[in-house]
């Protein structure tokens, strides 16, 4: 009988050890991300005692905090914040090279290119104006290129970016999928895997950033990774993603199928969306503006004459196309001579006439020339990264509550394992005292035959 | 020992790098907002970049081309009032020089001068010397640009017969959205032409003053009586012309003022505007950094605070 006591006091002794290792465990990990909290499963061995009394108790596992949906939960909002953080860096990248409202700004360049047409009316025949004009057409040009070129750089950044976020996620995929190997056969020998598992939920967190990756956790204990739908990871095989395409119709596809993989959240769908949607967008803006300011011009500049009474039609003050084509006619830049300021051919009326360049001077206020452009690609431009950066704050906050929720139930509260080591450990005490009372009975046993 | 769970009545458990991440999310948006007020503040902008406020950015852009465009009516207005004045001065002074001319004539009328071809001589030249004065005061420029040529010579309206040189329609100045003012009238409408011209033209016609200067020259009864008769009537109809342009020089300078004031007083209006949609009140700006600055030293205080409490502690 005695025996039997002293066997249950040391299964209380052990079982309490095995949950002061799993505390301690605990308490090491509590800065470790994609830890979960664990616990010592502690269960009553049943006895062959004809009264019943138990053989005392056994530590059956340790087992993970169950984290529901809350792990997916964080993962979906991991990804929406990505997705508008990495949109927002490239739109704060178009909002830098676009610095309005400013004094040396597009907008003031053009309201100066205009004004300097007055100067014209002033002394049409005077070399001074003109001259006044084509170093302002000139700046406006290079101030277009520069924008365009602007523009297209941060075209090549968000695709080289984009490179190495999937083969970033490449790497991420096969890890998972190693893991998931590790993790079958570390369950199949009978032994827990939660360390594994912790390091799979890590790869996870990093996957849903990127990618908007999305977990499920199959009946074997392997992870399927899927991205909008597409499976990336089953079992032991990942597949590998690349980059194809061009700006407007860039996609992501899979290796094995070509299939499209549509990003749901992650900085590969904010990368997608700048570099399909928003910097083509304003791309064409920075044209239209360019276009509108030639085409305005070079028609205000055909209904007009030179001093001599020739036709402007025939020397336009700017030429190419778009924003990055622009250019001013080099005829006009060695002879200014040549810009058609006057309203009249008839000589010798044409000889000092400001008509033309009046009406010029007028269209910078015209409600639908490349001012207006502008100032729609500006207002377009200004809206969208005030939406982003709202996106970013709002969904900053929904990552946080996500966070909690988890932490709720898979972080390490030390306050709460202290509690839990204080009860181990008076069961400790309280078992080890069973077993110097049951030797004190004995002892006295033993002295009283 | 069971996990707690979130759904229910179970409160949250804010674990150690929870509330260390809620701590350092506080501070970062604290820091944010502290940065944008100090921009306000240094900038004196409340719009410094378009995500600020997309519509006032671009509203702000309007207005700044507004108010270039503004500017450069005022200085189109000052142009044209350099113009005018040019003019008008030089009106006086071609009316005063015909009047002379006329009291010329008229002395003619006053003493039976016939024969006595010494005064006559000196009178002639006196009208000649006129027209030549008259026709320097035609060419008068203002920074370079004849002002009697119209849109036509860029340095002289006439040339010393009499030819007229320069171009059919005045220049003009844009003072007002769409709004032109003539800042000159054109020789022909001041000195006439042809017979009845001042300076005569290219058909051959010598003109009124040179027709006086030769009729007193001439110096016989009936030249002399020519002279006092249809050449003065001819003069005085020249002198009437020359008033009226001058007349409609003075209106344009008159109209050339009200422009100038417009344009000064809508360039102080649209200033009012930018200021109202673009300045920082600092008032209020500054109350708000202050705002800013006390939660982000909270923040901070927080922070230096996380964890020192804890289990830990009171057991040992």
């Amino acid at each position: 009988m005695g025996d039997i006591g002293l066997n249950i006091a040391v299964s209380g002794l052990l079982a309490q050890q095995a949950a002061m290792d799993v505390i301690a465990e605990n308490l090491a990990n509590t800065n470790t991300p994609g830890y979960v909290s664990e616990t010592a499963d502690l269960v009553t061995t049943p006895g062959s005692d004809p009264l019943g009394i138990g053989d005392g108790v056994t530590t059956a596992a340790v087992t993970q905090a169950s984290d529901g949906l809350l792990q997916t939960n964080l993962l979906q909002a991991q990804g929406a914040q990505s997705l508008s953080a990495s949109l927002e860096q490239a739109l704060s990248g178009v909002q830098a090279a676009f610095p309005e409202p400013s004094e040396t700004g597009l907008a003031e360049q053009l309201s100066s290119f205009w004004q300097a047409w007055d100067g014209i009316v002033q002394d049409p025949s005077a070399l001074a104006p003109r001259t006044a004009v084509v170093d302002l057409a000139q700046n406006l040009a290079s101030s277009l290129q520069q924008g365009a070129e602007q523009l297209q750089e941060l075209q090549t950044n968000s695709q080289s970016q984009l490179g190495n976020v999937v083969d970033q996620t490449n790497t991420l995929l096969s890890q998972v999928a190693q893991l998931n190997t590790q993790i079958v056969a570390v369950e199949g020998s009978g032994a827990p895997a939660n360390s594994l598992i912790d390091q799979r939920n890590n790869l996870m967190n990093e996957l849903s950033g990127d990618i908007g990756a999305v977990g499920r956790v199959m009946p074997d204990d392997t992870m399927t990774v899927t991205v909008g739908g597409v499976t990336l990871v089953q079992g032991s095989f990942a597949d590998t993603l690349s980059v194809t395409g061009s700006p407007g119709s860039m996609v992501i596809q899979t290796q094995t199928s070509d299939a499209t993989v549509p990003p749901a959240g992650g900085t590969a769908a904010g990368l997608l969306a700048a570099i399909n949607q928003y910097l083509p967008q304003y791309q064409q803006q920075l044209d239209t503006t360019a276009n509108d300011l030639e085409t305005t011009v070079n028609t205000q500049l055909a209904a007009g004459y030179t001093a001599t009474g020739a036709s402007g039609s025939t020397e336009p003050l700017f030429t190419g196309t778009g924003a990055a084509g622009i250019s001013v006619n080099s005829a006009i830049v060695n002879n200014p001579q040549l810009i058609a300021a006057s309203s009249t051919a008839t000589l010798p009326d044409a000889t000092n006439d400001g008509g033309n360049a009046q009406a010029m001077a007028e269209l910078g206020t015209s409600p639908t020339g490349p001012d207006q452009a502008y100032r729609t690609f500006i207002e377009s431009m200004g809206a969208q990264l005030q939406n982003v950066q709202n996106q970013v704050q709002s969904q900053t906050s929904v990552v946080n509550a996500a966070q909690q929720n988890l932490q709720a139930v898979a972080g390490v509260d030390p306050d709460q394992q202290m509690v839990s080591m204080l009860n181990y450990q008076q069961v400790y005490e309280a078992s080890a005292k069973v077993i110097s009372t049951i030797s004190t009975m004995v002892d006295s046993l033993m002295a009283a035959t | 020992m069971t996990s707690p769970s979130p759904i229910g009545n179970t409160p949250i458990i804010y674990t150690p790098a929870t509330i260390a991440d809620q701590l350092v999310t506080n501070i970062g948006s604290d820091q944010s907002l502290m940065a944008t007020l100090e921009e306000q503040i240094s900038s004196g902008n409340l719009v410094n970049v378009p995500s600020d406020n997309p519509v006032e950015a671009a509203n702000i852009l309007q207005i700044n081309s507004s108010l270039a465009r503004a500017a450069q009516y005022s200085d189109n207005a000052t142009d044209g009032l350099g113009w005018l004045s040019q003019g008008n001065a030089t009106m006086n002074q071609i009316i005063s020089t015909l009047q002379q001319v006329q009291q010329d004539v008229l002395s003619v009328s006053g003493a039976n001068l016939a024969g006595n071809s010494t005064a006559l001589q000196a009178l002639a030249s006196q009208v000649e010397s006129a027209r030549e004065e008259l026709v320097q005061l035609s060419n008068t420029q203002y920074e370079g640009q004849a002002i009697f040529a119209g849109t036509g010579n860029v340095t002289a309206a006439y040339d010393a017969n009499g030819d007229y040189l320069g171009g059919g329609s005045a220049p003009t100045r844009t003072v007002s959205p769409g709004t032109q003012v003539a800042v000159a009238v054109t020789g022909p409408s001041v000195f006439g032409t042809g017979s009845t011209g001042l300076l005569g033209n290219s058909t051959g016609n010598i003109g009124v003053l040179a027709q006086i200067s030769a009729d007193i020259s001439t110096g016989t009864t009936s030249s002399l009586n020519q002279a006092t008769t249809t050449d003065l009537q001819n003069l005085q109809n020249a002198i009437n012309q020359v008033e009226s342009q001058a007349s409609v020089l003075g209106a344009a300078y008159q109209q050339m003022q009200a422009f100038s004031q417009q344009a000064s007083n809508s360039q102080t209006a649209l200033q009012t505007e930018l200021s109202g949609v673009q300045s920082t009140n600092i008032a209020q700006v500054s109350t708000e950094l202050t705002q800013a600055q006390n939660s982000y030293q909270e923040a901070l205080w927080a922070a230096s605070k996380v964890s020192q409490n804890s289990l830990v502690q009171f057991l040992s």
